[in-house]
């Protein structure tokens, strides 16, 4: 099937955010949709998966022209839709999920469970994942999740299937193996959108680029036909900086210290510390129990046995409030489901954190908020068009970018970074790489986790690499490298050199 | 190619479309204009002047606002809780404990608690107000505490309570009718130009304080951050368990007042009826007025509306003559329209 978007236009208010845009998706061909944050790329793909209206322009499926009130009705054309944003519904299994809107019923109009459950056993299987379809969304992790999206879609015998950012919370055997089944049904013809932030990702899966800048489409082509410096220079409109920034690392007194911390499930056995200035890296692959260790930490939840030192003192951290009044932050991945809070403003999701360290009397001091938030606006270059509009307005690297201000405005101790770089765009994440290295330099001790390798070793000054919930080896310094990394993250040892 | 620029909305139909979709309050305060409006016609104009004419008017009004100033208390503190996730089923039957308590300390009977000690006037008066309130405040947070170190269902916990202290009070006074003095029942009676208004004034100065502690205070945003996304609050820093207990503290509070205003007001109770429904009516009047009972979504304005819209439109039935029985049916109505139409901002 082809797929053609002709002069589309749309805008939110005041705020015009597609002018013109005509597109072409093959049936059988991978097409990678670039742009900054807030270029309009998600918007362009609501519109085709019928998820908002244009305000004028047309859809044509194999040269028909075709309206979608509703995504149901994109569905039904063939359009399969993995949003941005986590989609599920926690209060039911995996199988439910998998054919949410689309159960298959039995004779009287009961739902055929079984049928189900086997379906998505087979479909798991196929995709060489370990998930039962039994399992709860509730209880698993954002990688899981992202999966589940992945492969319903998957599932539906879609002709052309949009991926919004599919892999940000995945690692990379998860990737491969999402890029491996995109492979598969490429050459079964279908087509696929495919939405990323990272160019280098785009180079290895798809055919065709389309790129596009303040709602507009600036450039298309073969992918074989440029770089990723390219890809980049195309988003936003000039040469972007790839030099690395290096600091001056004045390593001081150890923060924190963490002695054998044990959990129920998710960690044991964790010793590390971590000193002013350094920036300590935390990596592995799925359930290697890292965001867990660090939300245990943070006092979110609660751990068996261990003991936690800051600034040379036992610590008991009983709630998180008590963590951040200790001097530590933790920033936590997958933003919509721990980060945003959809029925407050964007200035109030960018200053939750500091209400209690400036308020006088219980008072927020709003004008403090306000400019403290303005900085980060120019620093990490959030658009938006007022601080007061809902959280909802915002691109998804956006909303990012608000949820590390409110962080950085809190200025802890210890700052402890889970994935912080969730779906921001090229030159911002530049940016905020940047920032992370000044706040190291100011003498802040930073944990960073990320199963990026690129990202670890871009940033870090060592790292500890997890494996099932256990600190498997460390790496550190110039000789820091992907394959060591991999191997330890896959449960093997390094050799001694 | 000519593009519309759908977001600019010109002429007064387009700008009052706007301002429907952007406040939410808007839509509230139509309805109750067009409810006044309707109830003042079937006053009706028919009084020899116009001083004549408003004075009735005015009366009418003060009446409906004093007959549901208790209720009207007691929704503010429970829009708090419904914006945390939470209920508070028990706030009619604390309300009846708390009123029982009040009276035994001020009764004037042999068996007066405060009257025993020889503490009687002022002094009596305002120790009941203050006991009140601490009363309200212990079983209020009590209640928090169930919820949420407990690990209860509001539904249940509060439940649970509702029972508990309605059945204990009535066992107690069985038998027992406490007498007020004549003196404290001017805290609700008092007259000012031959008009009783004091309930309206606390109520409205409550409901003043408590649109400001939600708008501006650290506590009152963090009611909603929790209430819309309980693990994000969690994770930036907020002592979720405490910001929930201080919703039920509050609710009792308010409930010591709403109490100590009721047995002002006639200087007996009902000990089995008393209060009984006004959790229902609390409810209703913060979901009429926009609160979401998903959490995350409401405001004290907004309930203060809805407490009015509930008043008038019972005003109406009963100026119409509609009997007594259907007039619940009418409440219920109003609540499942007023949901109805609320629907329009989640789409
Ligand atoms: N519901 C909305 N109301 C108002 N403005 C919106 C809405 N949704 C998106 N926008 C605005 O439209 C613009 C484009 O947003 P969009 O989500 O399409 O960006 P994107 O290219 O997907 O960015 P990202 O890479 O961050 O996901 C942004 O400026 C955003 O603020
Ligand atoms: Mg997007």
């Amino acid at each position: 099937m082809i797929v053609e978007m002709k002069n589309i236009y749309k805008s939110f208010g005041k705020n015009q955010v597609l002018k013109d845009v005509s597109i072409t998706i093959n049936g059988g061909e991978i097409c990678a949709l670039i742009g900054e944050n807030g270029a309009g790329k998600s918007t362009l793909m609501n519109i085709l998966g019928g998820v908002l209206p244009a305000d004028s322009g047309t859809i044509y499926l194999d040269g028909k022209p075709v309206r979608f009130a509703n995504p149901a009705e994109s569905l039904r054309a063939g359009i399969a839709f993995i949003h941005q944003e986590l989609n599920l519904i926690n209060d039911l299994p995996v199988y439910e999920n998998m054919f949410l809107g689309r159960e298959i019923r039995s004779r009287w109009g009961r739902l055929d469970l079984e049928t189900m459950e086997e379906k998505t056993a087979d479909i798991f299987r196929r995709m060489n994942i370990e998930l039962d379809p039994r399992a709860m969304v509730r209880d698993l992790d954002a990688s899981y999740k992202q999966i589940v999206e992945i492969c319903r879609a998957i599932m539906m015998d879609a002709s052309v299937i949009i991926m919004d950012e599919p892999t940000t919370s995945l690692t990379e055997p998860e990737i491969r193996r999402v890029f491996q089944m995109m492979e598969t049904l490429r050459d079964q013809g279908v087509g696929i959108i495919f939405i990323s932030h990272k160019l280098n990702e785009v180079m290895d899966i798809c055919e065709r680029y389309m790129v596009l800048r303040d709602g507009e489409l600036v450039a298309e082509g073969d992918v074989a036909a440029v770089t990723t410096d390219d890809l980049a220079r195309f988003m936003v409109g000039h040469d972007v900086r790839t030099e690395q920034l290096t600091r001056e690392v004045r390593i001081g007194e150890e923060v924190l210290r963490v002695e054998n911390l044990n959990h129920r499930t998710a960690f044991r056995g964790i010793n590390f510390s971590v000193r002013r200035g350094e920036i300590l890296g935390f990596t592995g692959l799925l359930g290697d129990g890292r965001s867990e260790l660090f939300q245990a930490i943070f006092g979110a939840d609660e751990v068996l046995s261990g003991r936690v030192w800051l600034d040379g003192q036992e610590v008991k951290i009983h709630s998180t409030e008590h963590a951040l009044e200790l001097g530590i932050g933790y920033l936590p991945r997958n933003r919509k489901e721990n980060a945003i809070i959809k029925d407050m403003n964007i200035l109030e999701n960018a200053s939750i954190v500091t209400w209690p360290l400036f308020a006088k009397r219980g008072v927020i001091d709003i004008n403090r908020q306000e400019g403290l938030f303005t900085e980060q606006i120019d620093r990490l270059g959030i658009r938006l068009q007022r601080i007061t509009d809902s959280i909802n307005t915002l691109s998804g690297g956006n909303q990012q970018k608000v949820v590390l201000a409110k962080w950085l405005a809190a200025r802890p101790k210890v700052l402890i970074l889970d994935n912080p770089t969730q779906g921001v765009d090229v030159g911002a994440k530049e940016e905020i790489y940047d920032i992370i290295l000044d706040l190291a330099e100011q003498g802040l001790a930073i944990i960073v986790l990320s199963s990026e390798a690129q990202e670890i070793i871009r940033l870090c000054d060592r790292a500890l690499v997890m494996y099932q919930g256990h600190i498997q080896g460390e790496v550190s310094g110039g000789t820091m490298n992907e394959h060591d990394i991999m191997r330890l993250a896959t449960g093997g040892v390094l050799s001694a050199s | 190619m000519k593009v519309m620029e759908t977001g600019e909305k010109t002429g007064f139909v387009g700008r009052l479309r706007l301002r429907w979709a952007n406040d939410s309050h808007f839509g509230t305060v139509l309805v109750l204009l067009g409810l006044i409006i309707l109830q003042t016609l079937v006053l009706g104009f028919d009084y020899d002047s116009v001083g004549q004419w408003f004075s009735a008017w005015g009366r009418n009004w003060i009446n409906i606002l004093r007959n549901n100033a208790g209720v009207g208390i007691i929704a503010l503190g429970m829009t708090f809780v419904i914006i945390t996730g939470g209920i508070d089923l028990s706030v009619g039957s604390t309300l009846v404990a708390i009123g029982a308590a009040s009276m035994m300390m001020l009764d004037i009977g042999p068996k007066g608690f405060l009257g025993n000690l020889g503490i009687t006037g002022l002094p009596a008066y305002v120790l009941t107000v203050i006991f009140a309130m601490l009363m309200g405040l212990v079983l209020g947070a009590l209640t928090g505490l169930l919820i949420t170190k407990g690990r209860i269902a509001p539904f249940v916990a509060t439940l649970g309570t509702m029972k508990i202290l309605r059945s204990v009070t009535q066992h107690f006074m069985q038998g027992y009718n406490p007498r007020v003095p004549r003196e404290f029942l001017q805290l609700a009676n008092l007259q000012v130009g031959g008009l009783m208004f004091m309930p309206i004034i606390y109520w409205l100065a409550i409901a003043l304080i408590l649109i400001y502690v939600s708008q501006r205070t650290v506590w009152g945003r963090q009611v909603i951050a929790v209430g819309s996304n309980e693990r994000a609050a969690q994770l930036s820093g907020v002592n979720v368990n405490r910001v929930k207990v201080g919703a039920y503290t509050l609710t009792g509070v308010l409930v010591g007042i709403a109490s100590i205003i009721q047995v002002a007001r006639i200087g007996t109770m009902d000990f089995a009826n008393a209060g009984s429904g006004y959790e229902m009516d609390a409810i209703a009047a913060a979901v009429v007025g926009g609160t979401s009972m998903r959490g995350g979504r409401g405001t004290i304005f907004g309930t203060v509306l809805g407490m009015l819209i509930i008043a008038v439109m019972n005003n109406l039935l009963n100026l119409f003559g509609v009997p007594p029985f259907l007039r619940e049916a009418a409440k219920g109505v109003i609540v499942i329209a007023s949901v109805l139409f609320q629907r329009k901002e989640s789409a």
